[in-house]
């Protein structure tokens, strides 16, 4: 009896201790997301994000996770507000314990949260945040696969250039990234064409009425107008240009500097007034299109009934990054994913991912970002109509530009 | 000259829009003392109800401006009822009221409905109808949209016939007496609370019929109340705290001012423009350009 009850004994022991250790490799992986969920920052954005981020995480648990456990969210809503997102990030991990942090789509709030994610030597990955100062700041712990203001300037001014044109307005928001972008196009535009003169305009983009600063513009239009504003500012000052009969028209051409065309809402929003757009793209459909960003397109297509834009595929690529390195580095360990990220590279959404390793406004970015140029030739035109006028690593068609007759 | 005629037609534009707005700030503050800081979600209410019974429902724009219209007057009705009369239910002073208790009740309903609309309609902004086909219109050297010149012409209509409703009908008389003296009022056979819920649903009314009037311009998103509401406050310090006929004034000098300021001197500033004459009226003159020294006791 005594053997029998010793042999039970040994068999629970020894149940439970398989058990428990089962239950531990299926613990999950916290992962946080700092995302904007409600006003004032941008819902829409963060919408998008999120979407995209659990449609990549049912993939990845779904093919039985990382490191034999599944994948887990903790979402904190930043509201687009600096201060949230310093304490969002705090939270998440001191309190939640997450391995990584990603999500963020708002410069400013970017800049507020890496303070904290370098304090604790975390994992940062930028989904969207364009300022370049976010890159500046040489912290080993963020990784950037977000567009950057450099590269889009560089582009715009190209364009510009191309353009052979005089005179160049910009309107820009007053944040990191709208000011951040119309400083980086100025300089950019300095170098490849000083005979262009350029200046800017910061506009409030909380405000409603941009009327007076288009106003000045009507008796000497400009050549082009660069916007560096989000929506629904970004949208406000389209319609009140068009309304002024400054642009579109023979003369003036409006050039997107956010990549607002492929939003869900623009067309309802904006009407005959965004007709002729010239925009920079970073995401088009005639750009190569990885396995991943198929499947992902697909699902996305399924779970929202809207077309994917360049967001979906920036928010997969971050969490890309974030669980491969943790498969590379097999660990979940944060100093030996920073090890990995610095050093692997990530088949993501949008191509071959690998962050370099220069000082400045290149540092841990992905630099090889793929983009576009292309102009809306009609009202309700779809993304994958429009005219471009460069595909990605494409030389730039500017013959194709279209001004209203 | 043409920039100068631009920037003063499109600042007295606004500055109607603005006064339609604050005018029902200026009442409820003026006349009930309750500083209201869900004032701008009124405002939001009516941008929304306007555009999806359009859009949605496929109402006659104009219907929608009256749906519009008819709604705040009820929201403002129902939080009255709701949220305010438990706070001065009884009495008849304001004096004895915790007025600092409508502050927080109206901040948290700011937050409740900006939310709510948010989580229920989308957080995307969307572009109302417009109440006239025609988005340009030329008028000799002026470019000006048809949309405000209607929102315009609507809002001068509007602050006509509530100058006269209060300054000819009985209950116009009512909310007069109320203003002065709310103990005095009901020792005259006036009921204060009647009055107040009319006060509230008139303020909702104004609010929703600006948010309707600028729903086609102004793409409302679920925050699209703060920059009026903001606006709004400014001017009812500026026009005097409580007078209709200040807040009036205020607003039509704002809109112009900032429109000047804006091209004149800074853009970068125009929104802080506000705010500086705000701080410079309390410091010099803090009872505002056309309000009353005191306040009931």
């Amino acid at each position: 009896m005594n053997t029998l009850k010793k042999t039970s004994l040994a068999g629970l022991f020894a149940y439970l201790s398989v058990s428990s250790v089962n239950a531990l490799a299926a613990d999950p992986i916290l992962i946080g997301l700092s995302i904007t969920q409600s006003p004032p920052g941008s819902v829409v954005q963060g919408t998008q994000v999120k979407d995209a981020m659990e449609i990549y995480r049912d993939m990845i648990n779904s093919s039985g996770g990382v490191l034999g456990r599944p994948i887990q969210f903790v979402i904190e809503d930043n509201q687009g507000i600096p201060e949230k997102g310093r304490s969002a990030v705090e939270k998440l991990i001191t309190k939640d314990k997450v391995v990584a942090i990603t999500g963020t789509h708002q410069s400013s709030v970017c800049l507020s949260e890496i303070e904290v994610a370098h304090r604790y030597q975390v994992p940062y990955v930028n989904t969207n945040c364009w300022a370049d100062s976010v890159r500046e700041k040489g912290y080993p712990e963020v990784f950037n696969t977000s567009p950057y203001n450099s590269v889009v300037a560089d582009s715009m001014a190209d364009t510009i250039k191309s353009m052979k044109v005089k005179r160049v307005v910009g309107f820009a928001e007053n944040t990191d990234y709208g000011i951040g972008l119309a400083k980086g196009l100025g300089a950019a535009l300095k170098k490849k064409d000083p005979s262009v003169e350029f200046k800017y305009e910061t506009l409030d983009r909380a405000s409603k009425d941009f009327t007076p600063a288009v106003l000045t513009l009507k008796s000497n239009p400009p050549d082009v107008v660069v916007l560096t504003m989000l929506p629904p500012a970004a949208y406000i000052a389209l319609n009140q240009l068009y309304e002024q009969g400054v642009a579109p028209s023979s003369k003036t051409i409006v050039y997107d500097g956010a990549g607002m065309a492929d939003y869900p809402d623009f067309w309802q929003n904006v009407n005959e007034a965004g007709k002729y757009m010239l925009t920079i793209g970073m995401y088009h459909p005639d750009m190569k299109q990885t396995e991943l960003s198929k499947q992902i397109s697909a699902a996305y297509k399924k779970k929202t009934g809207n077309e994917p834009n360049r967001l979906i595929f920036q928010a997969v690529d971050s969490l890309v990054v974030v669980v491969e390195a943790m498969k590379q580095s097999k660990s979940t360990d944060p100093a030996k994913m920073i090890a990995a990220l610095k050093t692997g590279t990530f088949d993501g959404a949008r191509g071959q991912m690998k962050f370099d390793s220069n000082p400045g406004v290149s540092f841990q970015q992905w630099v090889d970002i793929p983009y576009v140029n292309y102009q809306l030739t009609d009202v309700n035109q779809n993304v994958g109509k429009t005219s471009l006028l460069q595909g990605p690593g494409m030389p730039l068609n500017i013959g194709k530009l279209q001004h209203p007759k | 000259m043409s920039l100068f005629i631009d920037l003063a037609v499109n600042g007295l534009i606004m500055g109607l829009f603005y006064a339609l707005m604050a005018v029902g700030l200026s009442m409820i503050f003026g006349i009930l003392r309750i500083v209201n800081f869900a004032h701008g979600e009124f405002f939001m209410i009516g941008a929304y109800v306007y555009a999806l019974s359009a859009m949605k429902l496929g109402l006659n724009p104009w219907v929608s401006l009256v749906v519009a219209g008819i709604a705040g007057a009820i929201l403002g009705k129902v939080i009255e009822r709701l949220l305010m009369r438990p706070l001065y239910d009884g009495y008849q002073s304001w004096s004895i009221v915790k007025d600092e208790y409508a502050v927080v009740v109206t901040f948290a309903l700011s937050l409740l409905l900006i939310h709510l609309v948010d989580k229920v309609v989308g957080p995307s902004p969307f572009l109302g109808p417009s109440l006239v086909s025609t988005k340009r219109i030329a008028l000799g050297p002026l470019m000006l949209n048809g949309q405000k010149i209607i929102a315009a012409c609507v809002s001068v209509v509007v602050l006509t016939g509530l100058a006269l409703f209060i300054k000819k009908s009985v209950w116009g008389r009512q909310i007069q007496a109320v203003a002065q003296n709310r103990f005095g009022a009901s020792l005259a056979g006036i009921d204060p609370v009647k009055t107040t819920s009319l006060i509230f649903a008139i303020s909702g009314l104004l609010a929703a019929l600006s948010g309707a009037l600028m729903a086609p311009i102004m793409n409302p998103s679920p925050d699209v109340g703060s920059f009026p509401a903001l606006k709004s406050f400014i001017i009812v310090v500026l026009g005097g705290m409580g007078s209709i006929w200040g807040s009036m004034a205020a607003a039509v000098l704002l809109g112009v001012m900032e429109s000047f300021f804006a091209v004149y001197i800074s853009y970068d500033y125009r929104d802080t423009f506000g705010l500086m004459v705000l701080i410079a009226v309390l410091l010099i003159r803090p009872h505002g350009l056309a309000g009353r020294k005191g306040r009931e006791t």
